[in-house]
Parts: C-alpha cells; sequence; structure tokens
C-alpha cells in the first residue's frame, strides 16, 4: 500500500533535471524582475490535523517594487499588515499599531521573505536546500530553510508556479506537518497602484 | 480599644467569604455536576479571532479550539497567518505543550494559559455549593486551590469567575450564544493587566 502511494506521488510530481531547473529559475527570475506590481485576490486554508475543517480566510495582496507589500483579510474579518521602510503597520480591526522592524534581523529577513516568496524568486542556495518537480499543472519548487531558528517553525515552503513562471500558490509546513496554504486569483501584474494603499 | 474592635471588624468584612461580599443567597445543591456545553461537541472546530492586550500592549491571533474525546481538549494560538504561537492538549487533569514558540516559553506565561484555558473548557466539574442573586443560579466547585463560580441566566452559562483568597481573579463571560456556541467570550484578569476578547469566526 505505502509502495503504491509512493508510486503514485512520484507519478504526479517528478524530479527536475538540473537542465530543467536551471530553465525555470531563469524565467521566474525574469519574471520577477519584470514585476512592478503585483494586486491579487487570495485564500488562506490552514490545515491543523486535528480539526475536521482547514481554516478559511481571504484577502487581498497588494506589491509595490522595490519593497512594498500589504497583506489585507477582508473575510471573516478585518486584519491588514504593512510592510514600508522597515516598518510593519498592522490594522487589527480598525486598532492600528506599528512595529519598527529596521533594527531587527529576523524581521528583515522575514520581510525578503515576505517580498520574494509573492514574486515567486525564492532561489538562494545558501539559505535553502532547494529541490525541483514537474507536476501537471507546472511545477512545484520546495524550499527548506537551513537556518536553525527559522527551521524551528517552518520545515518547508512550496512554491507551485504556472507555465508562465508566476506564483499560484505558496504553502508553509511546520515541522509538525500542520501547513498554510496560500492559493492567488484574480492576479494583475503592472497596473498603477496609489502609494496610499500603503498607508495606515 | 474601642479603636481595636473596628479595626478587627473590617479586617474580618475584608476576608468575608466571596458569597457573603457579593451577597449570594445559599440554596440547597439539587444538581451533582456543572455542565459548560460551549466546547463540549466533539463535531465542531471552536476558532475565534482573538485580541489580547497585555499591559497596554495589542495584538491578534486566532485561538482554535477542539474537543477530541471526553476530557481531552487541544487549545491552539495562531497569527491571523497562521503561524502557531503555541499548542497545548489537556487531557483529564494533566497538561501537554506540543508547542510554544521559544520567546513564549516562560513558566509563569504558560501557567496563566494553562489555568485560563483549562477553566475556559472545563465541564463536568463537582457541585460544591449552590447559591441565587438576581435572575443567576450560581454553582459553586473548585480547581487547583481556586473556587469556580458558575454563573447562570436562563440555563445558559453567562459567566465563571474563578476566585482565591476569598477575591475574583479571572472572570470569564459568555455571550451571543447561538446552538451552545459562545459567539463572544471576553476573559479579564482581575490581578494582573491582561485581558482576552475571543470572536468567533463564522465562515
Amino acid at each position: 500500500m505505502a509502495f503504491l502511494l509512493v508510486a503514485t506521488w512520484a507519478s504526479a510530481q517528478q524530479k527536475m533535471t538540473n537542465t530543467e531547473a536551471e530553465t525555470l529559475k531563469a524565467l521566474v527570475k525574469t519574471r520577477a524582475s519584470q514585476k512592478k506590481t503585483i494586486v491579487s485576490d487570495f485564500t488562506q486554508y490552514k490545515h491543523l490535523d486535528f480539526l475536521s475543517n482547514d481554516i478559511v480566510t481571504q484577502g487581498k495582496l497588494h506589491y509595490k517594487s522595490p519593497g512594498f507589500v500589504k497583506w489585507a483579510y477582508v473575510k471573516p474579518f478585518q486584519y491588514s499588515i504593512i510592510f514600508k521602510n522597515e516598518t510593519l503597520f498592522i490594522n487589527n480591526e480598525g486598532n492600528k499599531s506599528e512595529v519598527d522592524v529596521g533594527s531587527s534581523k529576523m524581521f528583515t529577513e522575514l520581510n525578503n521573505l515576505i517580498v520574494n516568496s509573492v514574486k515567486g524568486d525564492m532561489f538562494d542556495d545558501e539559505q535553502f536546500d532547494i529541490s525541483y518537480f514537474k507536476v501537471d499543472a507546472g511545477s512545484v519548487v520546495n524550499f527548506e530553510p537551513k537556518d536553525e531558528k527559522l527551521s524551528d517553525f517552518i520545515k518547508s515552503f512550496q512554491i507551485s508556479f504556472d507555465d508562465k513562471g508566476d506564483v499560484d500558490s505558496i504553502k508553509m509546513t511546520e515541522p509538525s506537518g500542520d501547513y498554510t496554504k496560500i492559493e492567488f486569483t484574480n492576479r494583475v501584474l503592472n497596473s498603477t497602484i496609489n502609494d496610499a494603499i500603503f498607508n495606515n | 480599644m474601642r479603636f481595636l474592635i473596628i479595626s478587627l471588624c473590617l479586617v474580618l468584612v475584608s476576608c468575608g467569604s466571596y458569597s457573603k461580599k457579593y451577597g449570594l443567597q445559599s440554596e440547597p445543591v439539587s444538581i451533582n455536576t456543572i455542565e459548560n456545553v460551549y466546547f463540549d461537541s466533539a463535531s465542531t472546530d471552536y476558532v475565534y479571532k482573538a485580541n489580547i492586550t497585555v499591559y497596554g500592549n495589542n495584538f491578534g491571533g486566532l485561538l482554535i479550539v477542539k474537543k477530541l474525546a471526553e476530557n481531552n481538549h487541544r487549545v491552539a494560538f495562531t497569527t491571523e497567518f497562521g503561524n502557531k504561537i503555541f499548542d497545548f492538549s489537556f487531557i483529564d487533569d494533566s497538561f501537554k505543550v506540543n508547542f510554544i514558540l521559544e520567546d513564549l516559553n516562560k513558566k509563569m506565561l504558560i501557567n496563566i494559559l494553562k489555568q485560563d484555558f483549562s477553566t475556559l473548557i472545563k465541564s463536568n466539574l463537582p457541585v460544591r455549593a449552590s447559591f441565587k442573586i438576581d435572575n443567576f443560579n450560581i454553582l459553586k466547585s473548585e480547581k487547583d486551590k481556586s473556587d469556580l463560580y458558575y454563573y447562570f441566566s436562563n440555563s445558559n452559562l453567562s459567566k465563571i469567575e474563578s476566585v482565591k483568597h476569598q477575591k475574583p481573579k479571572t472572570i470569564f463571560l459568555f455571550s451571543e450564544i447561538k446552538n451552545s456556541f459562545a459567539q463572544k467570550i471576553e476573559i479579564v484578569h482581575q490581578s494582573i493587566k491582561l485581558h482576552i476578547n475571543l470572536k468567533a469566526l463564522n465562515q
């Protein structure tokens, strides 16, 4: 039975050759460098093994090069977080606060991680053990953090790319196996975004 | 001498029992156990948007409670992004930390959370005494050296007061009850500046 499962998994998800991996990397990097702005809806599924159903939340993402990100949940609650100029601006159902993260290495890394994962470009071999797979609808790349502090709470990031090299979904798996999966829909690239969007 | 007697009386009054201090009228005990139905369905995922204020700092997240079996609950807290902050198991009278962020791994904090959440989810506690005041029927029980007073209004549990040395230490308020699911819960600490607001996520 276990063998069957492995076999099925292997057929659905096939390891890329080095050449294929390099081609994908080049494609994603080129796409990422062309992304001046991104506006997208997202649906987040929080999977906890002990729950009967995943916790589903929905929202909207705004990204503007080089590093403005607004991550806003709209359903079933209102909560947004803006990354701008080394500061985190939080709006928790109207309760506004900000955190200066310029001095925190951890937050700077987290910020970079969010910006890079939104664009898809996380190909940093020093930071991650990276493996590349082909799937029916595109490709999947697995990033396992090498940093011990990060790997304590994230075992892997899995990014699914479509044929064009855009991010379809991100899955963050915890060491326990519980995970958060974010699926992007209605993505619009390089539209004009007013800076006021990034005001808290 | 008179001053001494007055002082003594004052001491006696301030040390008076919780039930006397709050004017609770004693009633004969008619039921054996206290039922808290708010986390009692194994088929329900109890998910709340949480707002926590601690010493003036405000932060949010999701509180998730699941009954896995009789006297077996899992209580987890995540950020809105889904990152786990802590994950506890309450099985019978035992308590286990499945996960907690390193920065929060402090004995005192874990103890407060353990007390709060075990009181929140506990059901079937033995009744030690029974009281009445206004529209409330009150049942008293005890747990971990604290007295627990359960306030029922129209047979809905609306408040739990955890009492130590005859003073309320933590107050749990339940409101907007829909099919045995408390849509709003407030946990208010009296001796530390900690306030937890929970609002059910209706998906």
